[in-house]
């Protein structure tokens, strides 16, 4: 069977994890021996891609066609990249999605693209390692992630041609590997300072439940900012013939050497540099450790509040444990801010670089398996979502922290008479003006019958899944036109965009494609005819004679088409399935459950329940 | 199943106001455990969707039984007062003085910049709240409760609201 991996798709690196037969969590060797991917991606002029240490290096030469860090442009719109993070790459202006210029400035490619290219290596390596293709995986991400560097993350799995499964938050992740490897109970903080990112996340472990009270943190906050301080410094002080305007090439010198001085001085005192740069341009630099903390305490500093912020809505007045996760954490100057912010010393056995890769593997692992029983993890939404009202202001409709999956309904009226339109504008974060919110998605739910100010009701039903991901639901009550969108479109691809890409990603000709297409609806007929063959062994009994019947007539159907090679029958047979077993799937769900839901009795189910988005709970 | 039952059914509980935490956490670990998407992540499309509405569904109903206000509120709406439905806002006269008083005392330390009177402001609006709980409790206890103990619910229920907004700035500084 194919295995399950882990990934953690980082600013810097990436790595790939699985559970071994002996039921370990592994990480795989993926680059020059390593378990670290650097996260680069090279363009070279010719067309080809190179990822990983070998792109990396050569980012000094080519600094705009070497893609480093993308991970901070996942899920942004041209106008929300940083100044700082402009500096090395070319973009193409102009667009609703960020696309930088690369392969000499003959090809534009999204940061969705970008990651991709990073993950399809990951599945090389998982499948070599395996002796063939890894099975569903999950991808982490940092808990900050708002909805639309979630889609974005899921899109680029996706074009990877990976089975993902599940997002999961990257210091959950961490605490998944660290306590079941220590078998605790007890609340925690998970400090995670990625290369990028910043998270925080509480949580309580008890009984194998890891239930996340709060998280907080900064989705432009890690290692990659410490590197920026010291080139800067460096730059100015180090850098013969001096100038104020360094080109691409020199600024990715000058970086990569403060990440070296910056690593090195985590052991050592005091370190020197003497690095030729390209151009002409060398730098020399003597930094002892005093001075890096120095340059790197503001940085830190920004975490503090985060910290607060996280501990304070978690409703605890202190944790049992802090635990270290990110290689940033190996800087003494951070061991010591989160040991002042937190009262204890923290603890930090388990590699801060595998920790988050290694948790997603058991995650993976236990999906995989229809979940484990003794495991379970609850996560939180990091941000609120809400709806822009009248005037700018922002009506929260589901708050921070909320465990999901979650839903929320709220009434809206209209302002105007005769108004039958309303704007409905998604807005993500804590601000209460939605110009200074996450815009993620607008739409308008058109054919309001035209009434008097505040008599037409619309219903807003938001609903978060166990990835974190949006769905909006409008509803005129009156006439009961609905409308429902995943939020996606402001800053990601369309559906059809991602089609294209991966049709255009199968290098050969169409028969190709469509003999795959064929081959995975087969697979899938095959999945559903052998699923219901166990359903109807065990659960027969929920089934009518007559309904049973019908079942059974559009399995012949489906099997009529699988022996055929019309992808597209199969398809639609499998739908017609689908529909003919609705209400039976719903009986087998609610019987095996029906210990979960209380008071509930398994012959209500001959009304056959019919469940609808409607969103009317009680009221 | 489901959508007509009261969130207080999903965990087995009575319809109280009155709610031992540690049980309702505990039913609520236990449920999850069941019903969260992660146990359905191989199962039919459908499945998948149908534990993710009964997952939803128990969040939504934990995180209405947890917190004392919305927990009231609740009790309110299941008795058709739906007190804070549609934007219903309160007069409350005598509580405004009170108000202003806090209000003037947040600005104070804030431009002071005195963590130990805006951490004793936090701690004393947590007083507040915790008597609010206690008389709402009480409220509940009430064999008779109805019209006009509704509205006294409300007012507390109101008047938490402020404090909350107090405890949080305070502690923001």
């Amino acid at each position: 069977m194919a295995r399950a991996i882990g990934i953690d798709l980082g600013t810097t690196n990436s790595l790939v994890a699985h559970v071994d037969p002996r039921n370990r969590p592994q990480v795989i060797t993926v680059d020059e021996g390593r378990p670290l991917l650097p996260s680069a991606v090279h363009y070279a002029a010719d067309g080809t891609v190179e990822v990983g240490a070998s792109a990396r290096r050569q980012a000094p030469q080519r600094p705009v066609d070497t893609v480093l860090s993308v991970k901070r442009f996942m899920g942004r719109g041209p106008g929300d990249i940083r100044a700082e993070d402009r500096g090395i790459s070319s973009f193409d202006e102009g667009g609703a999605v960020v696309k930088l210029r690369v392969a000499g400035g003959t090809r534009s490619v999204t940061p969705i693209e970008v990651s991709a290219e990073i993950l399809k290596v990951l599945k090389r390596r998982a499948a070599e390692a395996f002796g063939g293709p890894p099975g569903g995986c999950v991808i982490t991400v940092p808990a900050y992630f708002d909805d639309a560097q979630r889609q974005a993350t899921k899109d680029a799995g996706r074009l990877a041609g990976l089975e993902v499964l599940r997002l999961l938050n990257e210091p959950t992740a961490a605490a998944l590997a660290y306590g079941l490897d220590k078998q605790v109970t007890g609340t925690f903080a998970v400090y995670d300072l990625g290369g990028g990112t910043f998270d925080v996340s509480i949580l309580r472990l008890e009984g194998g439940v890891f239930e996340v009270l709060a998280t907080g943190g900064d989705t432009h906050l890690g290692g990659d900012d410490f590197d920026r301080v010291v080139a800067a410094r460096l730059l100015r002080e180090g850098l013969t013939p001096p100038t104020a305007t360094p080109s691409p090439a020199v600024l990715r010198g000058a970086t990569a050497a403060a990440q070296r001085l910056r690593e090195a001085l985590s052991a050592e005192q005091v370190v020197e540099a003497d690095v030729e740069l390209p151009d002409g341009f060398r730098l020399a630099a003597r930094l002892t450790r005093q001075e890096l903390e120095a340059l790197l305490l503001p940085v830190v500093e920004r975490t503090s509040e985060p910290c607060r912020s996280a501990l304070r809505d978690s409703g605890l007045a202190r944790v049992d444990g802090v635990v270290l996760v990110g290689g940033a954490t190996r800087t003494p100057l951070v061991r010591r801010h989160v040991q002042a912010l937190f009262g204890q010393e923290p603890l930090s056995d388990l590699d801060p670089d595998t920790v988050v890769a290694l948790g997603a593997a058991v995650q993976a692992d236990a999906l995989d398996q229809g979940g484990r029983e003794d495991v379970l993890l609850l996560d939180v939404i990091p941000l609120s979502l809400g709806v822009e009202m009248m005037g700018g202001v922002v009506e929260k409709i589901i708050l921070r922290n909320s465990t999901i999956p979650a839903s929320a309904t709220q009434q809206f009226t209209t302002y105007a008479d005769g108004q039958t339109g309303m704007v409905i504008h998604v807005v993500q974060g804590e601000r209460e003006l939605a110009r200074d919110g996450r815009s993620l998605a607008r739409f308008t739910l058109k054919g309001i019958p035209p009434m008097p100010a505040g008599v037409a009701r619309v219903e807003i039903t938001y609903a978060v899944d166990a990835d974190g991901i949006l769905q909006v639901a409008a509803k005129e009550l009156a006439t009961g036109l609905e409308q429902t969108i995943q939020v996606k479109p402001t800053y990601g691809l369309g559906e059809d965009q991602i089609e294209a890409m991966l049709i255009e990603s199968i290098e050969h000709a169409e028969a190709d494609v469509t003999e795959r297409f064929l081959r995975e609806w087969r697979v899938e007929g095959d999945r559903i005819l052998g699923s219901l063959e166990s359903a109807f062994a065990v659960d027969a009994e929920l089934l009518k004679a007559t309904e049973r019947a019908a079942i059974e007539q559009r399995l012949a159907g489906l099997k009529r088409a699988m022996a055929g090679d019309d992808y597209l029958a199969i398809k639609a047979w499998i739908e017609s399935v689908d529909a003919a077993t609705q209400a039976f799937a719903e009986r087998r769900m609610d019987k095996h459950i029906k210990k979960a839901m209380a008071g509930h009795r398994v012959d209500e189910f001959a009304q056959a329940p019919r469940t609808t988005r409607e969103g009317g709970d009680e009221e | 199943m489901g959508r007509t039952e009261d969130y207080y059914s999903l965990f087995d509980l009575p319809r109280e106001f009155a709610l031992e935490l540690p049980e309702l956490e505990r039913r609520f670990r236990e449920r999850s455990r069941q019903l969260h998407p992660d146990r359905f992540a191989r199962a039919e499309p459908r499945e998948r969707r149908l534990s993710l509405e009964r997952a939803t569904r128990l969040n939504d109903a934990h995180r209405a039984l947890k917190d004392w206000r919305l927990r009231a509120a609740y009790l309110l709406k299941l008795a058709g007062q739906d007190v804070f439905g549609e934007g219903r806002t309160f007069a409350d006269p005598e509580f405004l003085e009170e108000q202003l008083e806090w209000r003037e005392a947040l600005a104070l330390a804030r431009a002071d910049g005195d963590a130990a009177a805006l951490a004793s402001i936090a701690a004393r609006a947590r007083l507040r709240l915790a008597a609010l709980e206690a008389e709402v409790a009480a409220l509940f206890e009430d064999p008779e409760w109805f019209s006009e103990t509704v509205w006294e619910i409300a007012r507390r229920l109101s008047r938490a609201r402020y404090y909350d907004n107090i405890v949080s700035d305070a502690e923001r500084g």
